[in-house]
């Protein structure tokens, strides 16, 4: 890590001009693999047929001999001002040479000085003499840390002479947009890109990016808001549906994230300047931009700005009139229609999408000055994708009640293979509600009827529920569950007019806290069409038996005595004051029972006690159930953000190891702790009949394209109708079950087949999955712990 | 051309605004009160005064000249479109181009500037640059407004840490007189007038050393000419084009017809959505359905009357949704980005699903809100 301490200035200069907080985003330095002593010679698993594959990886290559040459700058008398510092320095431009990268106190250069001390002297405007000593610190060969920094560095200049736009992390193409006018949206084609060092090389990760951007202001959109709501929510939902999201503004290149909204003051009142004087939005637009705020009576937004040197804190105001937005609100996200329109430009299947790779690769190669530079730093791309073989490991067969299945691996789906059979284990609908607003009677019926229909091949056992009918308010809901629900209710089914979300609320936050039954929420709307209405009442019939405790179906699990956890977070972004942790373990040796539990945690606060405990009486649990304790603990780990791995080794791993030691002196189960990742920039296509397609699911990568310094590897587990497939990536940051790599990848594998609420392969392991489910139910709706006699059933499907 | 660090800094005059600031604010000033179309700063260095322009509304064409390419490339990237000038294209044209080069030669490129700027820079220049000067600003150029600063030596007496000039770099720094009788000569050389000014008050009672920046204007009073003479021998390019950059703007017709078809489309959506809310409020409760049955007959109505009257309203026709072109050009925002209605057809034709007659943007509801 040595690498990493020199080059913080260098960090600097790499993220100085995106205004946003400096991080690690890819975890260098972070050596897992080194602690694992059995995956030193090979990582690599063997099962599986071979398939030969394509990435989005390009290998950069340096010249022989190649090193990058990282000089202190210091200036006697001192220098203050970065951009004096430059100047000065640049006065020197026939010694250092016209290529450098330099921000202020470190300079590379592509050539070595003759010197190791060179002293140069400059003279400033003001007629002053100062002597400035370039001292060589460190000569970095091509695989240094310090060094991929510099590339992705220089990367990035790259795709600014190329006239690329800089929106937050990306880069994209302002002069071909895509606009979808139904919806005043327009997409910008762009691309991310990042510099690694891979398995055996430096390679380029490069993938499309889309960025959404709204051709109208937030005051636009304000007003729209006004017309659809009225005067009494507008505030509510403004607020609900514009904080967290980000603006870019009318008059600079910067992004703003939206953090409240402040409606006592308007573009006339005053904000402190820099120099102490009082001034006007008005005011200050008009003589700084020329611009003109028309509507005099908006509110201001607010953003808080982070910066990590000094912890400054301090906040913008912007005017929504001035600022416009990007991405997508979760509003829009459930617009079906929009998605459709939007999916049509952004889900590009695997041809397409390298295709637009090869543009931009195509642009790199052709643009003289892009040339010129990576010349001059001694730099090359190979602008052909790398390819490998992979792996396809066997499909899994399906075991319910002593029948098993094959699934269709195409599809990667046993809904239809499935029907008819008993389920593992039904749970009995003896007694249970269904509430209902009276013009849903006709609907509650036909669900009814169907249920009725569906259940016995199922196994399950189904009395006719106490039909209620309430007014179609929140108030009438609670009013009945208060009265109505008793202990020996099974379950509580509502049928609901609208997706509004505070009657959902309400009924859950009722009914998993106060009053902890299994509910199950219905649209009406999801029940209204006949020719659907067979296989929405089966789903909700396996759903709700889950809920009550059920079993749908297993795939063989070959380990004993093994308990298996899913850890995943909910960042709730709306008042940006809690976190949730979503934690989930397994019961029973067939892993189809799980403990559930969740960490509900305030800003500031470390997660890692909350999920201490949680591990705790997650073993108490299974020893309650299995009359010893697990020999062997996986845990999956999703909701990890980019940069954090560093924290989750050195913090959590050993919490968890310190919860393990507190159970017994004699008690040393072999643990395994794996992150989870969903969001990556490599994508695999399989070379099929001279095509590029979607790698089917069970393609598992272990080479080329993983990280050299971690236990890690790829799995595509799911299938997509439309667009490219995206691998979930899987890091064994600590292991002691000496297990085969190949084991692990098969085990993982496996996993991604038991989420009940989908009766298919899934891109994350069930207990992630669940976990996710768990902490959005709380975040969403709930807010504080659930009641934790519901923690053995996966009430929160 | 450069911020002179000295000015700011001396503990006995200090400017508030700094004096840069104060000669820019000079120059923005001259522009809203002459709105010239086209404007050249030469010495643009940094490009700071360059960005303070592009703001201006009446600005098209926007040049900067500096003999240091470096000093421009530093900050140009700031003279870029934003994503939003992408996303909101302007009514306004505009370019912003920047050139490598030297005040002491002729390019083409400089012709036909209304205003060309000059912010200290003159005193940078060699003697026999300067020489030159005049003959290329004020003859080939020929711009119909020229704005000279420069330090005002008499002034140096205030700036305590002022050695000789105020800057290392300068050549030479001249006295109100001096200054005067240049401008003069060259005014009356090349058919202009001169006004003097200044930025930087002198202190009380010593209002005789003058303006710490001394600013001449120069108007030229004779009608433009010299481009037509230029134009007829064509003349070498000797600068060198740095960057370029030419804004988004609705009188491109890409942009223009973008926009058009974006409004329209998109207020149809609004109509539609009004229609279809009304009639699922209708649909969805089983004791309000005569009225619906009702207002089908509206509808039909509204067909009869679309034949004789060309009714504005939309309607409803199977599983189609007819909003009249008429309607939409009702809009504001429509009507002020096309102007004229044929003009909106125009745009339109080929982009945007019409019925037959091409009278009315047409949407088909038959897929909608299957997946819901």
């Amino acid at each position: 890590t040595i690498g990493l301490q020199v080059s913080s200035g260098l960090q600097d200069l790499s993220l100085r001009d995106r205004g946003g907080r400096r991080r690690d985003f890819h975890d260098l330095g972070v050596n897992t693999r080194q602690a694992m002593v059995h995956v030193q010679e090979s990582k690599t698993g063997f099962s599986g047929k071979m398939i030969k594959l394509t990435t989005n990886h390009f290998r950069l290559t340096s010249r022989p001999q190649w090193a990058l040459y990282q000089y202190h700058v210091g200036y006697s008398p001192e220098m203050e001002a970065r951009r004096l510092r430059s100047a000065l320095l640049f006065q020197h431009e026939e010694t250092i040479g016209k290529t450098h990268a330099f921000d202020g106190s470190i300079l590379f250069l592509p050539k070595k000085l003759d010197n190791k001390v060179t002293e140069l002297f400059s003279r400033t405007r003001n007629g002053e003499d100062v002597k400035i000593t370039v001292t060589l610190t460190n000569e970095l060969p091509p695989t240094s840390p310090t060094c991929l920094q510099f590339y992705n560095i220089i990367f990035r200049r790259l795709l600014k002479m190329l006239n690329l736009q800089q929106i937050g992390r990306n880069y994209y193409n302002p002069s071909d947009p895509v606009s979808i006018p139904n919806h005043r949206l327009m997409v910008w084609l762009g691309f991310t890109s990042s510099i690694l060092q891979y398995e055996e090389n430096i390679m380029l990760c490069a993938d499309v990016s889309h960025k959404v951007l709204r051709g109208e202001t937030v005051l636009d959109t304000m007003h729209s808001l006004h017309s659809q709501v009225g005067e009494e929510r507008f505030r509510d939902t403004c607020a609900k549906e514009l904080i967290g999201l980000i603006v870019l503004t009318k008059y600079n290149n910067r992004t703003y994230r939206i953090d409240d909204i402040d409606w006592d003051n308007n573009p006339k009142s005053t904000f402190r300047k820099s120099d102490g004087s009082e001034m006007s939005f008005v005011e200050y637009y008009k003589k700084q931009y020329n611009i003109e705020i028309s509507d005099w009576m908006q509110p201001v937004l607010i953003s808080q700005m982070k910066r990590k040197r000094g912890n400054i804190q301090g906040s913008v105001a912007l005017i929504p009139e001035l600022c416009s937005l990007t991405g997508l609100t979760d509003k829009m996200r459930s617009d079906f229609n929009m998605m459709k329109d939007l999916a049509i430009h952004t889900r590009l299947p695997p041809e397409q999408r390298q295709r637009e790779l090869g543009r931009l690769l195509n642009y790199i190669q052709k643009d003289d000055n892009v040339q010129k530079e990576l010349r001059n730093w001694g730099l090359s791309f190979d602008y052909k994708s790398v390819s490998f073989t992979g792996r396809v490991v066997q499909g899994e067969k399906i075991f319910q009640s002593g029948t098993m299945f094959d699934y269709n691996p195409q599809f990667a789906d046993w809904t239809k293979e499935t029907r008819g059979v008993p389920l593992i284990r039904s749970m009995p609908m003896d007694s249970w509600l269904l509430i209902y607003t009276r013009r849903n009677y006709d609907v509650a019926n036909t669900l009814l009827q169907s249920l009725f229909k569906v259940t016995p091949s199922m196994g399950i056992r189904m009395n006719r529920p106490n039909m209620i009918e309430v007014d179609d308010r929140t108030e009438a809901y609670l009013r009945v569950l208060q009265q109505r629900v008793t202990p020996d209710i099974d379950i509580v089914v509502c049928i609901l007019s609208s997706s509004r979300k505070d009657k959902y609320d309400a009924i859950k936050k009722y009914l998993c806290t106060d009053c902890p039954i299994p509910s199950q929420c219905v649209l009406a709307r999801t029940l209204s069409k006949p020719q659907t209405i067979m296989t929405v009442a089966t789903k909700i019939a396996l759903q709700m038996n889950c809920k009550m405790g059920g079993e749908l179906w297993s795939v063989e699990i070959p380990l004993k005595q093994v308990m298996i956890v899913g850890i995943d977070c909910y960042h709730d972004t709306v008042s940006g004051k809690q976190s949730i942790a979503g934690f989930v373990a397994s019961l029973n040796q067939a892993v189809t029972r799980w403990f559930s539990r969740c960490v509900v945690q305030s800003r500031g606060q470390e997660l890692v006690d909350g999920i201490k405990t949680c591990l705790q009486t997650a073993l108490r649990n299974w020893s309650k159930w299995n009359k010893c304790l697990p020999s062997r603990i996986f845990v999956y780990r999703d909701g990890v953000g980019d940069g954090q791995l560093n924290t989750l080794v050195n913090y959590e791993v050993p919490q968890f190891l310190d919860c393990l030691k507190s159970i017994g002196t004699d008690y040393s189960p072999r643990l395994t702790v794996i992150v989870v990742k969903k969001r990556v920039g490599a994508r695999f296509f399989a070379e099929i009949g001279g095509g590029l397609k979607n790698p089917p699911p069970g393609t598992v990568v272990d080479t080329v394209v993983t990280r050299p310094e971690w236990y890690d590897f790829f799995v595509v587990s799911q299938t997509v109708k439309n667009g490219c497939v995206a691998p979930t990536h899987y890091n064994v940051i600590y292991d002691t079950s000496q297990l085969k790599p190949d084991h692990v990848q098969r085990l993982t594998y496996k996993l991604c087949h038991m989420y009940y609420n989908w009766s298919g392969i899934i891109r994350v392991p069930a207990p992630c999955q669940y976990a996710h489910k768990l902490a959005f139910l709380v975040g969403q709706s709930i807010h504080r712990e659930p009641n934790l006699t519901l923690s053995d059933r996966l009430y929160y499907l | 051309m450069e911020k002179n660090l000295q000015e700011e800094f001396t503990p006995i005059v200090k400017f508030e605004p700094p004096l840069y600031k104060q000669r820019y604010q000079f120059v923005k000033d001259l522009v809203e009160k002459y709105k010239p179309k086209k404007v050249a700063d030469l010495g643009c260095a940094d490009c700071s005064l360059l960005w303070m322009l592009k703001f201006c509304s009446c600005i098209e064409v926007l040049a900067g000249l500096d003999i240091c390419a470096n000093v421009m490339r530093e900050k140009m990237h700031t003279l870029s479109p934003l994503p939003v000038d992408y996303l909101q294209p302007s009514e306004r044209s505009l370019t912003v181009t920047l050139h490598h080069g030297s005040v002491a030669h002729k390019d083409p490129c400089m012709l036909g500037f209304d205003l060309v700027t000059c912010i200290e820079l003159i005193e940078h220049l060699e003697e026999s640059e300067l020489e030159k000067f005049p003959e290329v600003v004020f003859g080939f150029m020929a711009p119909s407004i020229v704005v000279i600063s420069t330090p005002n030596s008499e002034f140096n007496s205030l700036l305590p840490r002022v050695m000789l000039y105020r800057h290392p770099d300068h050549k030479f720094e001249w006295s109100q007189a001096q200054f005067q009788s240049w401008a003069l000569e060259t005014a009356r050389c090349y058919d202009y007038s001169v006004e003097f000014t200044g930025v930087g008050h002198p202190p009380t009672g010593m209002e005789k050393v003058g303006f710490c920046t001394q600013i001449g204007v120069f108007f030229r009073k004779h009608p433009q000419t010299g481009e037509s003479v230029q134009s007829e021998k064509p003349m070498e390019a000797v600068y060198k084009t740095v960057f370029k950059a030419v804004y988004p703007s609705l009188k491109d017709e890409k942009y223009l017809q973008n926009a058009v078809i974006n409004e329209v489309l998109f207020t149809a959506q609004i109509i539609k959505h009004r229609l279809m809310s009304k009639r699922e409020e209708y649909s969805d409760d089983p004791e309000t359905k005569s009225k619906f049955q009702s207002s089908m007959d509206c509808f039909s109505d509204y067909l009869g009357k679309l034949v004789v009257e060309k009714n504005m309203e939309p309607f409803v026709s199977g599983n189609e949704v007819y909003i009249p072109l008429t309607t939409i050009f009702s809009f504001p925002k429509v009507n002020r980005l096309c102007g004229t209605f044929e003009k909106l057809c125009k745009l339109i034709a080929g982009k945007v699903t019409l019925s037959s007659d091409g009278s009315a943007v047409m949407f088909n509801i038959e897929h909608e809100n299957e997946e819901n």
